[in-house]
């Protein structure tokens, strides 16, 4: 019963949406995530930068 | 000058996809490609390590943003985080012990460690295929500490395979697919900086000093980053049921793949 119960708080989130959305609902990308892939991009190209100084 | 090398971009990009969206094959399937490609050890292993451990953090970043998991920094831990741990910490003794093996030269014979590998990840593909039509399963902790020491012992003696055993473990042990590929993405970031420190100061230990060479790095960084980036999106978007047969077979093709390399290629 109590590892019934652990089981759903593991990936309840990832259930959640599963069940609640569907998949053009999960297509759908946040603003906030979207500003955050674009940070993720511009990290990417300070790196890059780094290895063409430091490599 | 950067040199960036297309083939390599490719194959790190397709290779880290399936790593971030099924949570494995990123070093048992790159690492000899870029062997045959002719490419040394210490061009491939380190760079494959610094790699992993950027992309890790990368797409276990954004399976966070896409919901496909929630890891709670703050105390109390919660169950998602604390698996990701227990995981992660057998990987980082394992890599340590690993990479203190290879230095001390304590010579196992790599085709029957491949072989063994290559069957366990074949018998644990059959055995998640076939359960496949079964729809709940309840949390088994034990289990998922026994894969978790498993893979971390195949690591540890350099067999690799380490992602399909802990991502299978996961799954046999009752853990919803897409979180459990978001699991291995952190977990692997761990462990692979584990990888790094002892590639850096065991050969200090050791008075082995070694000369890693970074050419590869741009170039496995970038495909590797850019699939870190789409591979959550695209776990969050498909359906579950897709992901439950996509992992077993993949794990299929990666156990077919090891032993014809062991015995064929």
């Amino acid at each position: 019963m109590e590892n019934e119960i652990i089981i759903d708080e593991i990936g309840y989130m990832a259930k959640m949406i599963d069940t609640e959305m569907t998949i053009f609902e999960r297509m759908k990308i946040k603003k906030s995530t979207l500003k955050r892939m674009v940070i993720a991009m511009s990290i990417y190209v300070g790196v890059m930068i780094t290895f063409l100084v430091v490599l | 000058m950067l040199e960036l090398i297309p083939l390599v971009i490719i194959l790190a990009f397709l290779f880290e996809t399936m790593d971030s969206c099924a949570g494995m094959g990123f070093g048992t399937g790159l690492t000899p490609l870029l062997f045959v490609l002719g490419y040394e050890p210490l061009q491939v292993v380190p760079i494959l390590l610094i790699s992993e451990a950027i992309t890790g953090f990368t797409s276990g970043f954004f399976h966070q943003e896409f919901g496909n998991v929630n890891f709670k920094i703050k105390k109390p831990l919660n169950k998602e985080t604390k698996i990701m741990l227990k995981i992660a910490i057998l990987g980082m003794f394992a890599i340590v012990m690993s990479v203190f093996l290879t230095y001390y030269s304590i010579k196992i014979d790599k085709s029957v460690i491949k072989t063994y590998v290559a069957i366990l990840v074949l018998v644990m593909g059959i055995i998640a295929t076939f359960k496949l039509r079964s729809k709940s399963s309840s949390y088994k902790p034990k289990l998922l500490t026994f894969f978790s020491a498993l893979a971390g012992f195949n690591k540890g003696i350099g067999a690799g395979g380490y992602g399909p055993v802990v991502m299978l473990g996961q799954i046999f042990s009752g853990i919803y697919e897409k979180t459990a590929t978001a699991i291995v993405s952190v977990s692997e970031g761990l462990v692979c900086i584990a990888g790094i420190g002892a590639f850096v100061f065991v050969p200090v230990l050791t008075n082995q000093p070694i000369e890693i060479d970074f050419y590869l790095l741009p170039s496995v960084f970038t495909g590797g980053f850019i699939a870190a980036l789409i591979s959550p999106y695209m776990v969050r978007v498909l359906p579950n049921k897709l992901w439950r047969i996509v992992i077993p077979v993949y794990a299929l093709g990666i156990g077919v793949y090891v032993l014809l390399k062991v015995y064929v290629l």
